[in-house]
């Protein structure tokens, strides 16, 4: 088998690495945490939004509010979508690292940060401030394999990671909704 | 040494004298210098800590590491996750800070040592007695030496002293980094501004010494224009090309080509701050670009002669070199490449050996002898260039890109995460439209041809991809003015102050960009066409020439030089950079009088509680770059980094969600309260353009703004965040003190928000964060 490297080859920071994980896996985590979160930011517009519709999706059926990063928040709201919140994505980060952060405003502290759509550098230092700092889990719905978080989609292409969310959808749909 | 130090003696009494309440003032007197001496003459490290822990409280440094281990020491390597400490005790968040404090040292360091460097190099061409004379217009003539060592520099003999202090302290820094010193990650940060600090001194000293010493405009607004872009050189000249940050060696050549009456003979071109240098010195030198360019002209092969000298030059030069026959000259002895000391061989037997290819560059420390060297060296090497040049031609590009499999190596070691295999796809047919496009975008790192498992010269052919781009890449770029004028500081000192000018931005920084260069000049018009101050100086001040306006023109040909509103002006090179900051420091010494003499705390009060200015470092890429930045936060200047700021590990993070850290003195009457979260950041990463212009827009902001003045900066804060955000801004209601802050514009939408939160009216205080600052208690 095929050893999973990290998208951005010198990611790798140290002794810890994410665990790859497939859709199912995904789910089940996600609907595991009571207040999940997820971050996104400046390519969130990647392949027309496609992206973005799925954590709509996403958010809708787990009634989770969207962090919108740098100017991510412009297309949710084109998309008549208001379940969002605008902060950078350093203040989310530095945040979520104090234990004693009162949380999303009428949400609470997330016990899950997903990511996506954000610029390769920014996403890993999220996921290594987390790490380092913070008992929160983190997870990495980007096509790419992110080192640094607790647990990652392995690096894929572009259809198979839409199908990835899609999968992803469906099933917390189905089980949300 | 002792200086300028205070004895106080309140009685004494021997057998032979009896006295009492004497002062004595140790060290050189200062006789026409009004001031009486600060609190703070060439402070150490701990005499400033509590104005740093002031900062630090306010905002709590944020960690991003990009490494978990510590591998500085034999006893590890440590792993430092999860909360685990190394073995000689020391947790992450210490190891990031001392990491910073590290960087810092660096930067200062080859700041102090350039510096060091160029006043030796004046005083042996001018004295020791060198009058600092800097004009009519100039009176503050180094307002960081001023505040920060106590010393009013008259000559260039004085600052030998101010760069003595600076070393002292680098060499302090230093040693506490070493294992199983400092424990404290907040007091590793309080040394990082510290070291800050004194590299914005350093960095005025060697200035300033540059622009005595070689006669370099000195503030002036209208500075010549200058040509900038690989396109402007004139291959059928020779060519000679310097790279760095010390113009001591380059301007030897312009110098030795101006006496022989070589200047329209020759191409005398730079690459990176020296190119900035020479334009000051002469403006017929032309600028190719910033540090990106290295690999890219050397591999066209039109460069005779390359000299370097300092910082920030690629340490495979003379590979590159090599490959297309230019020959190379190391003069700094900081970088010397493996090349042979020539430097007491005469000029002649010099050139002759690099003729005749005997030798493939020298190391010549003597800065008169390069000159000769390398206009003689160039001019009979120039005829023999002929098709020697490392780029592919169309044919070759093709097969080239045949080679590509779409491993993706490439993108996968390109820090600004390039599509190259796309482009290679569409190389296969012929079509170089897709290189093209990425050479916008690309930083001329390298990376990519290195992971190649195919070895295609990627950066190669994105050049041939480019070449009629290039050609025609020829822009103007006004030569740096040098410090701001004291009379532009009368000019505008007050309204910045009451916040009617909404604000001073500053560009500076490297070229690793995330999105390509054109970001910079695209976020520097939407502020000059808005009114705001725009001043630059470095790799960032080439980024916002290279490009044109509809009518062919660049920023500096469409904005006049000065400092003020909807100008544009270029300091000029990465030192001169502590020109921005003087401007900053000189705001409280003219406008509102206050004392600069060994007085950094008040004047840094001041700075942060009442000039709204930010700098802007939209590439990052040199650990001066960190230093130079740190150095502002240490003055309580924000400072916006671009995606690539995150990799330097540490922000420092203010949060509006935690009201005791806003705590302020108002200065009129003593009450202590919570002051507006203001600037919201002290050093902020912005993923994208439009989050770096809201950020500046808001990072502007200071407790101090008048109503009018609030009332502008958010007319501009609202107005941009509609217009990239799409909405009006939801914390709209924490700027808002009084109603007369409330744009006209938005005043009924922002009413109504109000009233939905339940504002209420605040005070708007006289701010300080130092309690003796306080004016009169009123209990």
């Amino acid at each position: 088998m095929e050893r999973i490297t990290s998208w951005v080859k010198t990611h790798h920071a140290g002794s810890s690495q994410a665990r790859p994980i497939e859709p199912d896996t995904a789910v089940r985590i996600i609907s595991n945490a009571d207040k999940p979160t997820v971050i996104i930011g400046s390519r969130i517009m990647d392949l027309d939004g496609a992206p973005l519709d799925r954590i709509i999706r996403l958010s809708r059926a787990l009634d989770m509010p969207i962090v919108a990063t740098a100017h991510s928040g412009k297309f949710l709201k084109e998309r008549g979508f208001t379940n969002y919140v605008e902060m950078a994505v350093v203040e989310i980060t530095n945040v979520a690292t104090d234990n004693k952060w009162g949380g999303i405003e009428g949400y609470g502290r997330p016990d899950l940060v997903m990511v996506l759509g954000s610029h390769l550098d920014l996403m890993n230092a999220t996921f290594q401030s987390l790490k380092n700092f913070s008992n929160i889990p983190t997870m990495s719905l980007s096509r790419f394999f992110m080192v640094n978080a607790t647990y990652s989609f392995p690096n894929l292409n572009d259809d198979i990671w839409i199908q990835c969310l899609d999968e992803v959808c469906d099933k917390i749909e189905k089980s949300h909704l | 040494m002792v200086n300028n130090q205070k004895v106080k003696i309140d009685q004494m009494k021997s057998p032979s004298l009896k006295m009492g309440n004497v002062e004595i003032v140790l060290g050189k007197i200062e006789d026409d210098w009004d001031e009486p001496m600060g609190p703070t003459p060439m402070p150490t490290l701990s005499e400033l800590r509590e104005w740093d822990m002031k900062l630090l409280n306010r905002y709590d440094p944020f960690y991003s590491p990009i490494c978990d281990m510590c591998c500085n020491c034999a006893y590890g390597k440590c792993d430092l996750t999860n909360g685990k400490k190394g073995a000689c005790g020391i947790d992450q968040k210490n190891q990031q800070a001392r990491t910073i404090a590290l960087e810092s040292v660096i930067g200062a360091a080859c700041h102090g040592a350039h510096a060091r460097h160029v006043l030796g190099v004046q005083i042996q061409r001018l004295g020791n007695d060198f009058k600092i004379d800097m004009g009519l217009d100039i009176a503050c003539e180094a307002p960081i030496t001023r505040t920060v060592t106590g010393i009013k520099p008259r000559t260039l003999g004085d600052f030998k002293e101010a760069l003595d202090y600076a070393e002292g302290e680098i060499q302090n820094v230093l040693a506490s980094i070493h294992t199983g010193q400092e424990g404290n990650y907040k007091d590793f940060e309080s040394k990082a501004l510290h070291i800050g600090m004194v590299d914005n001194l350093v960095k005025e000293v060697g200035d300033i010494v540059q622009i005595v010493g070689y006669d370099f405009p000195v503030g002036q607004a209208d500075a010549p224009l200058a040509e900038i872009g690989a396109g402007t050189v004139d291959g059928k000249k020779p060519v000679i090309l310097m790279i760095g940050h010390n113009v001591a060696a380059g301007a030897e050549v312009v110098t030795y080509a101006e006496a022989y009456n070589k200047m329209d003979d020759v191409e005398i071109a730079g690459i990176c701050c020296t190119a900035h240098d020479l334009t000051r010195l002469n403006p017929k030198s032309k600028i190719i670009g910033p540090m990106s360019e290295q690999i890219r002209f050397i591999r066209s092969g039109i460069a005779d002669i390359i000299i370097l000298d300092e910082q920030c030059i690629r340490t495979d030069i003379l590979e590159e070199a090599e490959k297309v026959g230019s020959l190379v000259l190391t003069t700094n002895d900081k970088a010397t490449a493996g090349l042979p000391d020539m430097t007491r061989i005469p000029a002649d037997e010099i050139v002759n050996k690099l003729v005749n290819r005997d030798i493939r560059g020298a190391m010549i420390l003597k800065e008169e002898k390069v000159g000769e060297v390398a206009i003689k060296a160039a001019e009979a090497i120039a005829p023999l260039r002929e098709g020697r040049k490392a780029i592919p031609n169309g044919k070759n590009v093709i097969i080239e890109a045949k080679k590509c499999t779409a491993c993706e190596e490439c993108r996968r070691h390109c820090p600004p995460d390039l599509h190259i295999s796309e482009a290679m796809t569409k190389g296969k047919i012929a079509d170089f439209e897709g290189l093209s496009e990425l050479r916008e975008h690309c930083i001329g790192c390298g990376r990519c041809e290195q992971a190649c498992p195919k070895d295609i010269p990627i950066i190669s052919m994105m050049e041939k991809a480019s070449e009629k781009m290039i050609k025609e890449q020829k822009f103007m770029i006004r030569s740096g003015r040098g410090p701001i004028l004291d009379t532009e500081i009368r000019h505008v000192g007050r309204p910045i102050v009451f916040g009617e000018i909404p604000g001073v931005v500053a560009f500076a920084g490297c070229n690793n960009y995330a999105n390509g260069a054109k970001e910079v000049a695209e976020i520097a018009e939407e502020f000059l066409k808005r009114r705001y101050i725009v001043v630059t100086s470095g790799c960032a001040a080439m980024s916002l020439a290279m490009y044109h306006d509809e009518d062919g023109k660049s920023l500096y040909e469409k904005y006049p030089g000065d400092f003020d509103q909807s100008s544009l002006a270029n300091c000029g090179s990465c030192v001169s950079n502590s020109h921005i900051l003087g401007a900053a420091i000189k705001i409280p010494h003219i406008f509102a009088r206050r004392d600069l003499r060994a007085n950094f705390e008040e004047i840094a009060d001041y700075i942060h509680n009442r000039v709204g200015a930010v700098g802007v470092v939209w590439g990052t890429y040199s650990q001066k770059a960190l230093s130079i930045g740190t150095g502002l936060n240490r003055w309580g200047i924000p400072t916006i980094m671009g995606p690539t700021g995150v990799k330097y590990r540490r922000l420092y993070l203010g949060r509006n969600d935690k009201p005791k850290t806003w705590e302020l003195f108002n200065a009129k009457n003593g009450d202590k309260l919570i002051g507006d979260a203001m600037p919201a950041h002290l050093a902020y990463v912005a993923e994208s353009k439009e989050e770096a212009i809201i950020a500046i827009a808001r990072l502007v902001m200071r407790p101090n703004d008048t109503t009018k003045g609030r009332q502008i900066k958010l007319t501009h804060y609202t107005d941009l965040y509609k217009r990239y955000y799409g909405r009006m801004p939801p914390d709209i209601h924490t700027y808002i003190r009084v109603e007369g802050d409330i744009p006209i514009t938005e005043k009924d939408e922002i009413k109504k928000i109000l009233k939905k939160v339940q504002w209420k009216e605040k005070t708007i205080p006289d701010p300080t964060l130092l309690e003796r600052m306080i004016r009169q208690r009123v209990s």
